[in-house]
């Protein structure tokens, strides 16, 4: 094995080399994120365009959407996304282009309740509350 | 001296993969060691029956978290040779670009886990930073850091605008250069050098016998690479080395992933070369025709084999996965007895483990 | 005496130096990894956590000794502190000092070994057993290289060695061999990166330490803490005494930019390499290690015999 005044310093120089560039952490919560461009993040539908064709809800790897129908033209879209694994299946599915995943990004939430998100709604006049 | 049993995970700093070993140490020696496995078991193969073609490519993503993109490759692979579909050759090569960033990605973050367990802190910032960069031109072209979902039966989902080839190119250039200079790290620095030469040796029978794959085979001199073996488009019209070491130790693996990642690198600019026009997919029917079909590709952990049987519905009658983890994790017993308690972690981090590929 | 004894050099300084030799320690080591480090408040605030958390111990374990520990090894860095010079004030001295701090300062290794010895945990076991045969591994180096300048100047009182290298030059520029090996003694004597072997994270967890939490656990580390700047406060002396060249300066300043230069070469020491085995480092310490100090004393004999 070769022993050289090299071997036994050899990270000094790239050390050097590090420090003069500066550290590279990313200070996350208190920075915003660096997203990319098509970074898949928040699903986000264009409900006008949507048809209620239910070919999202059929492709989902995650059962995360959901589609509840009253009618031929009336029924509900329901996005769980706790359950969406951010694929974008969903996107590719959609024949009319309704159906996509912007690059915007939240955080946790400590509420079940807001995890679940009518994404579509079309009945033709929410029913009269039970109560 | 008296004989103790020192666990070693499921939770352990050393792994942070579910794996338990029961190593039986006598003063600093350990003499026997057990393992146990199943703690990732999920089921994915039966979840596959459950489910559409389509469904399933997200679900054997998750299999693994590093190599994701390679297992819905090569799944891929399989529905398109039972559907009979030819793609189109841009959407090869870019699938296979995904591929060679994967391998880079994977063999970083390797050595950074290697570093880490001989308390190497340094080096394992420094690849886990270069990794970073890779991580990021794969966000920006798919969309995710590690699950890509840009492969569906029949071609990929994204594809590479001119300016973003020479902008990748140009970053590429930059990558290569942070790999030389770990490349340097791994072959002159003497502690390192220390922690992992003659450690966790496999002879090229033992290779054999144990049916060993990837850069573990490689490092014990078994010259074996599918993506030379076994050429497919885009592979067969690309040059490159396939680097081979005889020492057989953590040191020799070390050596040949960094070599690997160097020659992903050069792959790399090559496909962005040589990228022909065209779409990036065909449309395929949803119902597969009846047939089964053994896929392979070269992970960048050894070969990967996906056998699909369809019953001509729209669901696989059975989808049966090998990762090489599975093959190389066989060699652990062997490796680790007679070693030293301070091998343990160089000889567990130089297979290369993935717990939840082998789970599954 | 007594505002020595527990302000300045004593223990109220100590403690601040401790806290600002562990934040520089780990600001300058996260530099060299490209990283940014903790912000200057991070090892009081570890050092406050720590009490507040639950402390436990397994069952088996002598509650008595396993709490006398800490508080022995702490005690005996404290008393060690006591006879090291702070840029020239010193609480006390007497002839022969340099070796009672010696003898203080090997005593953390000892607790340190028996906080393994009678836990029950696998790890701590090894831990200890690990951090015996370490300091058998590099006490011996490093007293030989530490007994190098009181060779030299003729005297066992750290006080008249830091008087000779005023008289001539700084200890590290006549005997740079002995300084080198000293400083790899201390980094195996206060078990950093690259001799943390005891309490390798991946090996044996935590080491001895493993089972330790709560109260013991932060007088443990503030032990270790304070060792740090005591051995480094006393390779200063040894090495970088009063000399002539820089007279005109205030002392304090300068004795605190000689300590953050050593400590510098400590941080640089745990970037750049990997951690031992430990029959690497018996190797390192008694084949390599010890001769080179055995013939720097020598070389010491001949100078100022």
């Amino acid at each position: 094995m070769g022993f050289s005044l090299r071997s036994i310093v050899y990270l000094l120089p790239q050390v050097w080399r590090v420090l003069r560039a500066g550290p590279l952490t990313v200070q996350f919560p208190f920075a915003p994120p660096e997203l990319q461009e098509g970074y898949r993040g928040q699903v986000v539908v264009d409900a006008a365009r949507c048809r209620g064709c239910s070919l999202c809800v059929r492709d989902c790897p995650a059962f995360a959407l959901e589609l509840e129908r009253e009618g031929r033209e009336e029924y509900r879209l329901i996005y769980h996304p706790d359950r969406c694994a951010y694929c974008g299946q969903c996107e590719l599915s959609c024949q009319f282009g309704a159906i996509r995943l912007s690059n915007t990004f939240t955080r946790a939430t400590a509420d079940r309740d807001t995890l679940t998100r009518v994404l579509v709604d079309r009945r033709p006049s929410p029913p009269p509350l039970d109560e | 001296m008296t004989k103790i049993i020192v666990p070693i995970g499921p939770q352990h700093p050393l792994l942070k993969e579910p794996v338990s070993f029961q190593l039986t140490v006598e003063g600093e020696h350990v003499t026997e060691s057990a393992m146990r496995l199943g703690y990732v078991h999920r089921g994915i193969e039966r979840l596959c029956q459950e489910r559409t073609y389509v469904q399933n490519i997200h679900l054997l993503e998750r299999i693994c978290g590093i190599c994701s993109h390679v297992h819905t490759t090569t799944f891929c692979q399989g529905v398109e040779a039972l559907l009979g579909v030819k793609l189109p050759s841009r959407a090869l090569y870019l699938r296979a670009l995904l591929c060679e960033l994967e391998r880079i990605h994977s063999h970083l973050l390797w050595l950074g886990v290697l570093a880490l367990n001989i308390g190497f802190d340094t080096i394992f910032m420094y690849a886990w930073h270069d990794r970073e960069v890779v991580l990021d031109i794969m966000e920006d072209l798919s969309g995710g850091r590690v699950s890509h979902a840009v492969n569906i039966v029949g071609g990929v989902r994204f594809d590479l605008t001119d300016d973003r080839r020479v902008t990748l190119l140009r970053q590429l250039n930059g990558l290569e250069e942070q790999v030389r200079i770990l490349l340097g790290v791994v072959e002159h620095e003497q502690t390192l050098q220390a922690r992992t030469r003659n450690v966790g040796r496999l002879s090229l029978e033992q290779i054999r016998r144990y049916c060993v794959v990837g850069p573990v085979a490689r490092a014990s001199g078994l010259d074996v690479d599918l993506r030379r073996d076994m050429p497919r488009p885009p592979y067969d019209g690309l040059t490159f080395q396939v680097p081979v070491r005889q020492e057989g130790d953590v040191w020799a693996r070390t050596l040949v992933r960094m070599l690997e990642t160097v020659e992903s690198v050069h792959l790399c600019r090559q496909m962005l070369d040589l990228l022909p026009p065209g779409p990036v997919s065909t449309r395929v029917s949803r119902r597969v025709p009846a047939g089964e079909v053994v896929s392979r590709t070269e992970a960048p952990r050894g070969e990967v084999v996906y056998y699909i049987r369809s019953d001509g519905s729209d669901k696989p009658a059975r989808v049966k996965v090998r990762t090489p983890t599975l093959t190389n994790l066989i060699t652990l017993p062997s490796q680790l007895e007679n070693v030293n308690m301070a091998d343990v972690s160089v000889v567990l981090s130089g297979v290369d483990l993935c717990i939840a590929c082998a789970d599954r | 005496m007594l505002f020595k004894l527990l302000i300045f050099p004593g223990f109220l300084f100590l403690l601040l130096c401790a806290f600002v030799f562990d934040w520089v320690d780990r600001r300058m080591l996260a530099r060299f990894q490209g990283r940014v480090g903790p912000p200057w408040y991070q090892p009081v605030a570890d050092f406050i956590k720590l009490p507040t958390k639950e402390d436990t111990l397994p069952q088996g374990v002598n509650a008595t000794v396993a709490a006398a520990l800490p508080m022995l090894a702490l005690a005996a860095v404290l008393t060690a502190s006591v006879y090291v010079p702070v840029a020239g004030v010193v609480s006390a001295s007497f002839e022969g000092d340099l070796i009672v701090v010696l003898f203080l300062l090997s005593l953390p290794a000892l607790t340190y070994f028996l906080a393994g010895w009678i836990s029950v945990g696998v790890y701590s076991i090894l831990g200890g057993h690990r951090s015996l045969l370490q300091y058998f591994s590099y006490e011996v180096p490093f007293l030989m290289a530490v007994a190098g300048p009181a060779v030299l100047s003729g005297s066992w009182s750290i006080a008249s060695i830091v008087a000779y290298q005023a008289q001539t030059t700084w200890g590290a520029v006549m005997q740079p061999l002995g300084f080198v090996l000293a400083v790899v003694g201390l980094i195996g004597k206060l078990k950093r990166d690259p001799l943390d072997i005891p309490k390798a994270k991946s090996e044996v967890v935590s080491g001895s330490l493993t089972e330790f939490s709560g109260r013991k656990l932060a007088l443990w580390r503030l032990s270790m803490n304070m060792q740090t700047v005591v051995g480094i406060f006393l390779l200063v002396n040894l090495f970088f005494g009063e000399s002539r060249f820089f007279d005109v300066l205030p002392a304090f300043p300068v004795f605190g930019l000689k300590a953050l230069s050593i400590l510098l070469l400590l941080a640089t020491a745990s970037a750049i390499y990997a951690r031992l085995r430990i029959d690497q480092l018996a190797d390192l310490g008694w084949r390599i290690l010890a001769p080179l100090a055995l013939l720097q004393i020598l070389a010491n004999v001949g100078i100022g015999g």
